[in-house]
């Protein structure tokens, strides 16, 4: 497991230079604010970290915006906080130069686009929530449910305060195949821009007993193209990478999921 | 199949874990050390900006010392030690007078300590004030309260003076009867014997003695017969004519006139029994004999003589001589035909307030505030008998022409019947008030009391008991010798009121038949002509009226 463990560190330490940079329509001050830097982790979400870009440009928002809810923009595209950071890059992002420009609003929350995230518990409980489904998928439910409650705050607690060991001391069990026994289904999402996800029931295992890979997933996911036209045209990006297409779906659940063990993929076509 | 696809394995993970290192470099690498210098310089300007914000305030504190220092110098000195010391000094004082104002806010504290003492002080001190005076009104009400009480039991103990003098004459009459009673038992057991010894002779001697007697009485009175039927009868007219007799009394029921019969008080008058003349007694010590006209009333005579006001007059049945009772505690006869004095009966030793011809001409009795009645013999001008009635005697009557009865009304609210030939008290009825008069009926089966509890009381006397009461609203009996009067025929009933209204009742139905008012103060006496067609009546105040109804 040492050299998964390198894999697994290094995906956990994934981390993205972002420039916050207040809208222009919602300063209020006769000075510009500066903008605000920061290193953000890969897997974690956004309202996690902007604790302080909110308190940094709360000086110059206009009075009654004080205490609105913070939301966050690419290049007019609203960002989802319920993403983790490094999909939303992977999908928005990619190939832009960094650091990240992010600009930052106060007035006129998208309320058709984004959903409001009233506190972290609000968090928690879609994490949580994703953890759970991901696990149905994989052991129908019984590793999950096995936990005790404070296995799962140790969970969240790993993710927030971004303790790899501490995280990986419980996550570790969700990711262990017994007995050779694989998953049951590969937890994942296909993203594409403007479009909803494509999720579909992936075995790691063929019917001929051969272990699946990225190219079958993308075959079953992507019923329009045949697969030499996805080796052709199909990019797949996960974590600011391209795996190659014969990566076993095992594997890659098991080394490159999110902390909310699913694998986010993100479709560029060329 | 791990081992087999080791190879194929290791490669895509080859691949996957240099990207990933790639990635890192690229994105990570390149601007960690550049962001991380950001933040600390937005650490390092914040910091600043807090610290130039301090020097800020710092400078201008010290611009504003400087400045007063300044001030300070250019004011004073020139020296630097003189400043030196005047500093020092300065700070002395300084010191010398957070010491002093911290005394002072001692002292100030004392101060509100002090005057929130004096308030309580005071505010106890007007509490005990306002309790002072209520305690001193009070002992004031109770004062008075005290003298008050102390008054009722001087008037009490005067009152029980009175009672206590009474009873001691009482006690005294007692004794005397009671010494009496025992000689008298004795006397009487050696009679008995004595009796006892000659009854038999006495019996036999009796019988032929009352035979004898018997005999001769019968000679004697058919000699007087045979001797009377030879006498020629002469009948006087004048005597036939003056005699009135009275069928029917009439109320009356108009003044006829009145007149001023003496100065002051009225205290009694009296019809003469042939009703030509009345006699009054007054406040002035004299009584007066008046001819009663149609219009107007004649003066006959005055009888003087008393020393005191005159309370009771009486006529005797000849119409020869007045007996009137004084408050010098004297009775006097006068003889009316002369107007002279002829008897002063002294003896009494309280005011006399009635005497009233007993039977025969030749006997007085009078009743006394002395407790006593008295009664006196004309012929011999000495009392021949006293009476201890107990109570003072307010009015008595004599009930038969023998003179035999005295009735007399009293004080303490009795009326006493006597036998002028036993010694004791025969009767007594109490009624619930002082007596002030008596009358008795013609017929002399009734007697009528006028009494204090402002009712007048008819008794029958062969009952002794009350059998009438009459009263009336406005009916007030006016003073103690207050007199109430039958009609000739007993029909009627009169009496004066205190406010001066005469009250007539019918005696049979007990109704008020009529009332009259002249007199303008307290009507003392009333008298009925004996032919039942006239009252007279006196007041306190010199008025005599004579009524009628004609």
């Amino acid at each position: 497991m040492a050299e998964d463990r390198e894999v697994m560190r290094e995906v956990w330490d994934g981390r993205l230079p972002v420039c916050f940079r207040l809208s222009v329509e919602e300063v209020n001050t006769v000075q510009q604010p500066d903008p605000f830097y920061l290193m953000v982790p890969r897997l974690t979400y956004f309202p996690l970290v902007t604790d302080k870009v909110q308190r940094h440009f709360s000086r110059h928002i206009s009075e009654p915006d004080q205490g609105a809810e913070m939301w966050l923009d690419y290049d007019g595209q609203p960002i989802k906080w319920h993403y983790p950071v490094g999909l939303l890059f992977d999908l928005y992002g990619l190939g832009s130069q960094l650091p990240w420009n992010l600009t930052v609003h106060f007035k006129n929350f998208p309320e058709e686009e984004l959903v409001h995230c009233p506190s972290r518990a609000a968090i928690e409980s879609h994490f949580m929530a994703t953890i759970k489904e991901a696990d149905f998928l994989k052991h129908r439910g019984m590793v999950i449910s096995a936990m005790q409650k404070k296995d799962h705050n140790q969970l969240w607690l790993g993710l927030q305060n971004d303790k790899f060991d501490q995280f990986w001391a419980i996550n570790r069990k969700l990711m262990e195949h017994t007995n050779d026994e694989l998953f049951k289904y590969i937890p994942y999402r296909l993203y594409q821009p403007d479009m909803p996800y494509i999720q579909r029931l992936v075995r790691p295992l063929s019917e001929k007993g051969e272990n699946t890979t990225l190219l079958d997933l993308l075959h079953v996911s992507l019923p329009k193209f045949s697969k030499e036209d996805i080796l052709d045209n199909v990019q797949i990006v996960a974590h600011g990478i391209k795996p190659p297409m014969d990566t076993p779906l095992q594997w890659m659940s098991e080394h490159l999921s999110y902390p909310d063990n699913f694998l986010h993929l993100c479709i560029h076509q060329t | 199949m791990e081992t087999s696809n080791k190879v194929t394995m290791s490669s895509y993970r080859k691949h996957i874990l240099a990207q990933l290192q790639e990635r890192k470099k690229e994105e990570s690498a390149a601007f960690q050390d550049l962001i991380s210098f950001c933040n600390h310089l937005f650490e390092g300007v914040d910091i600043l900006r807090a610290q130039n914000v301090q020097l800020t305030v710092q400078k201008e504190r010290l611009q504003q010392e400087n400045l007063d220092v300044q001030a300070r110098e250019s004011g004073t000195g020139k020296s630097n030690e003189k400043t030196m010391t005047l500093e020092k000094k300065v700070y002395q004082l300084q010191e010398e007078l957070t010491e002093l104002h911290r005394r002072k806010g001692e002292h100030t504290q004392q101060l509100i300590d002090l005057r929130n003492m004096l308030e309580e002080k005071e505010k106890e001190l007007s509490s005990k004030i306002s309790r002072l005076q209520d305690t001193e009104a009070a002992l004031s009400a109770l004062r008075l309260a005290c003298k008050n009480l102390e008054q009722t039991i001087i008037e009490q103990e005067s009152a029980n003076q009175i009672l206590k003098d009474e009873y001691e004459a009482l006690q005294l009459a007692f004794s005397s009867l009671e010494q009496k009673h025992q000689k008298l038992e004795k006397d009487h057991s050696d009679l008995i014997t004595r009796w006892m010894a000659h009854k038999a002779k006495d019996a036999d001697r009796l019988n032929a003695e009352n035979e004898r007697v018997v005999r001769v009485k019968q000679a004697q009175l058919q000699k007087e017969l045979e001797e009377a039927a030879k006498e020629p009868v002469v009948v006087k007219g004048d005597y036939l004519k003056s005699a009135p007799v009275c069928i029917a009394a009439s109320v009356p029921n108009k003044m006829l006139f009145k007149f001023d019969a003496h100065d002051g008080e009225v205290n009694a008058v009296k019809w003469s029994p042939s009703g030509k003349t009345v006699v009054t007694g007054g406040g002035d010590r004299k009584l007066k004999l008046w001819d009663i006209g149609q219009k107007e009333a004649v003066l006959k005579g005055t009888l003087t003589g008393s020393n005191a006001a005159v309370m009771s007059v009486d006529f005797e049945t000849e119409e020869t001589l007045v007996v009137g009772a004084s408050n010098d505690f004297a009775s006097r006869v006068w003889t009316v035909d002369d107007l002279r004095l002829r008897h002063t009966l002294t003896g009494h030793s309280g005011k006399v307030l009635a005497a009233k011809f007993l039977g025969e001409f030749s006997k007085v009795v009078s009743g006394s505030h002395d407790r006593t009645l008295k009664i006196w013999d004309l012929r011999s001008r000495s009392c021949i008998r006293t009476i201890f009635a107990g109570s003072s005697c307010n009015d008595l009557v004599t009930s038969d022409g023998s003179g035999t009865n005295i009735i007399s009304g009293h004080f303490d609210k009795r009326i006493r019947f006597w036998d002028t030939r036993s010694e004791s008290s025969a009767n007594e009825i109490l009624l619930q008030g002082k007596i002030t008069s008596l009358d008795l009926s013609p017929d002399g089966f009734y007697l009528l009391s006028c009494v204090r509890d402002d009712t007048l009381k008819l008794l029958d006397l062969r009952m002794n008991q009350v059998i009438r009461t009459f009263c009336a609203d406005g009916f007030k009996v006016g003073c103690d010798w207050t007199r109430a009067k039958f009609s000739p025929d007993g029909q009627y009933i009169t009496v004066g009121s205190q406010d001066g209204v005469l009250f007539i009742w019918n005696c049979s139905s007990a109704r008020v038949e009529k009332t009259l008012k002249e007199h303008n103060t307290i009507i003392t006496a009333c008298s009925w002509n004996p032919s039942g067609q006239y009252i007279i009546s006196v007041d306190k105040n010199k008025k005599a009226i004579v009524w009628t109804d004609i």
